[in-house]
């Protein structure tokens, strides 16, 4: 039973709208509850089958009480509804609860090792950024489409061995599946860009691609054909505003080149515990900004304005135009495990659109990233409201001459950061960047702590 | 280097708990529907369905509002109990819609204001019973303006006025978009609820503005809920 408001302790079922043994899709309505009168369609967060309904339509239940049961496959079906009638934690995974308007997923923990097998092997929804860039940089020979184009594909009936990717590296887009069948229409997904920024010994091909100039780059994207004028979408209208707005702002910038080779080893150990290079990115940031509040501080028309917190946003792209800005909220007080876990399901959600404007506008400084285009430096637009954007291009190898006249091939990182200078001074910018590239080339280390 | 630019520190701040949370959370843009005729029910019931739909598809999209008077029909949620309709369902006096929303059987006619919000609580709050209070807050603050003195009624949604009910509210919602709103009876006849228990509550007695401001019509009312509905949400009306 999902919580309607914050004082709401139980629910009335109003209505189920599925039948047991019916497929529900993702997103579709499931059943219908009421708390005072107010009514709520409750949906499924995944596609599948609803295996059996534990409260029939009328009964109340308290919050957070497994009213039905939902599996992925059919053949769970049978399995779930046996264990249904004892819907005790037992039986039943309870999965964490949320107060998100959505049924309880309850996968039957089924005894049978065949069962466990189907729900193991059956195809997450959503993938995470790094696993989706991973598989289109193994792509040989296997089919390798976005989330919404597989979900599609399965929707429409479309065999995606048949449709042509016009992604990056040929990964089929939900467009390609709409085409292939017939119907032209946009779909919003987060593109490429989003990825966590790789640094380039992690990303050996990534490499080639950007210092290889014998290699046919990937074509750029376009939202229309030639001679056409394509309106602007909202979240691209969004954009629009925010970046004239920004030409209000009296900007300067300050760049600083950062030697990443002690910060690569460290990924390289932490990497195996889930942790991102976004995650270490803004843990570095945040870490910096504490000691720096003036560069997290931002113009108001009362004076400077201090964040009570440290939030760290950061700018991913999104394929059917604009962008948005997930925020990493409290990234100096949040462990690294935590920022990584936050912002996978932060670009999950985004890519769904299902962000809270909180989630989404409550950044204090900004982290735009193309390094993993191997753009080797760029400079940012400050977004409204904030004080300071960092862009941070890619970690590439450099000839360096030490103090000691020694030369040396090391890994260099160039940031740029773009401030709000009614607020943020020169040297505010270069004591921030000059105690980053410290934290970053000397002490990777402590941003575990 | 100068120490003095990083003295500052974030507690001693003359706006430390400045909220930077720029526009969105703070205010959100509707479109403002206020038709000039008597509105056909299933006329609106389209409207609003259109709206919550390219909302849910779109969270970007606008959100509407409509104040407007229907014919006369009764309406009846998702989870009424028929048995409040005070007839036979089939030789119903009026038309009967069934709709999806909260709340037991209700009476809409001329004179009788009604507010269709469709909202995306994401962008306010994502708490039904809140979004149910400040409906009814609405009605309240208008009362007010009128200088009638509005109450609510522990563990019911409503607005009374001493011991009559002039402001029902019911509503959907679906991810967190929603859809209906309230009524407000102003100067309308009301016979009608005669033929149904409103709301499900035996011995409810209903009330009109008219009761206690002779002469008052729908065209005074309207725009006070109009302020209302935007102070109280905080919604910017979009130009149409």
């Amino acid at each position: 039973m999902p919580a309607l408001s914050s004082t709401m302790t139980e629910g009335k079922i109003v209505e189920w709208l599925k039948k047991p043994g019916d497929a529900v899709e993702r997103g579709e309505s499931v059943l219908v509850v009421e708390s005072d009168k107010a009514d709520m369609d409750v949906e499924s967060f995944q596609d599948g089958f609803l295996a059996s309904i534990v409260m029939p339509a009328g009964s109340s239940a308290p919050v957070g009480e497994t009213i039905g049961l939902i599996v992925e496959t059919v053949d769970e079906i049978a399995a779930a509804q046996a264990n249904a009638p004892s819907p005790s934690p037992q039986s039943a995974r309870q999965e964490k609860e949320s107060s998100s308007p959505q049924v309880q997923e309850k996968q039957a923990s089924v005894d049978s090792p065949k069962a466990k097998v189907i729900t193991k092997a059956s195809p997450t929804p959503l993938v995470s950024d790094s696993s989706v860039n991973q598989a289109q940089f193994l792509n040989d020979g296997r089919i390798v489409a976005s989330p919404r184009a597989k979900k599609l594909a399965s929707q429409m009936g479309v065999d995606l061995a048949t449709v042509r990717g016009s992604g990056p590296h040929g990964r089929i887009q939900a467009e390609d599946v709409q085409s292939a069948k017939g119907q032209p229409i946009s779909v919003p997904w987060i593109a490429e860009s989003n990825a966590p920024a790789k640094i380039v010994s992690d990303m050996p091909r990534i490499k080639e691609k950007s210092v290889d100039s014998g290699k046919p780059p990937a074509s750029g994207k376009s939202f229309g054909s030639r001679g056409e004028t394509i309106a602007f979408n909202t979240l691209q209208q969004a954009v629009n505003r925010n970046m004239e707005e920004s030409l209000n702002t009296p900007c300067f910038r300050v760049g600083y080149s950062i030697l990443t080779d002690e910060l690569d080893d460290f990924y390289k150990q932490v990497k195996p515990n889930g942790v991102t290079m976004t995650a270490l990115l803004a843990k570095a940031v945040g870490l910096t900004l504490a000691r720096h509040p003036q560069v997290n501080a931002a113009f108001s028309s009362e004076g400077i304005a201090y964040p009570s917190q440290i939030n760290v946003a950061v700018a991913v792209a999104m394929e059917d135009g604009g962008l948005i800005t997930p925020v990493l909220q409290n990234a100096d007080k949040t462990s690294l495990s935590d920022l990584s876990l936050q912002w996978a399901d932060l670009v999950k959600r985004a890519r769904n659109k299902q962000l809270e404007p909180q989630e989404y506008s409550s950044g204090t400084f900004t982290l735009s990233n193309l390094g993993m285009f191997g753009v080797d430096r760029f400079d940012a637009i400050l977004p409204p409201g904030t004080g300071a954007i960092l862009a941070v291009g890619a970690s590439l190898p450099k000839v360096i001459a030490s103090k000691d006249g020694s030369i040396s091939i090391k890994k260099q990182l160039q940031v740029n950061l773009t401030a709000d200078h009614r607020v943020i001074y020169g040297a505010d910018g270069a004591l921030f960047l000059k105690d980053l590239a410290y934290l970053i080339e000397n002490n990777p280390y402590s941003l575990s702590s | 280097m100068n120490k003095k630019l990083h003295s500052v520190s974030p507690e001693s701040g003359p706006n430390s708990n400045l909220d930077l949370t720029p526009q969105l959370a703070q205010s959100s843009s509707a479109f403002l529907f206020e038709p000039k005729n008597i509105v056909p029910f299933e006329n609106a019931l389209v409207w609003q369905k259109n709206f919550q739909k390219s909302l849910i598809e779109e969270p970007f999209s606008p959100q509407a509002v409509w104040l407007l008077e229907h014919f006369p029909c009764f309406t009846i949620g998702r989870g009424s109990d028929k048995k409040n309709l005070l007839f036979e369902e089939k030789k119903s006096p009026l038309p009967v819609f069934s709709i999806e929303r909260g709340g037991e059987v209700t009476h809409h006619m001329p004179g009788q204001i009604v507010g269709y919000l469709v909202l995306n609580l994401s962008l306010h709050k994502k708490d039904l019973s809140w979004y149910l209070r400040e409906l009814e807050q609405v009605l309240i603050d208008v009362l007010d303006l009128l200088g009638i003195e509005g109450e609510r009624v522990v563990g019911l949604t409503g607005v009374w006025c001493e011991d009559k009910k002039v402001g029902s509210i019911g509503i959907g919602c679906k991810r967190w978009v929603t859809q209906h709103g309230f009524s407000l009876n102003v100067d309308c006849d009301l016979i009608g609820f005669e033929k149904i228990i409103p709301c499900g509550l035996d011995q409810v007695k209903l009330g009109k503005l008219s009761d206690w401001i002779p002469g008052i019509k729908v065209c005074d009312v309207k725009p006070l809920l109009r302020e209302s509905v935007k102070r109280r949400f905080k919604l910017n009306w979009e130009n149409i």
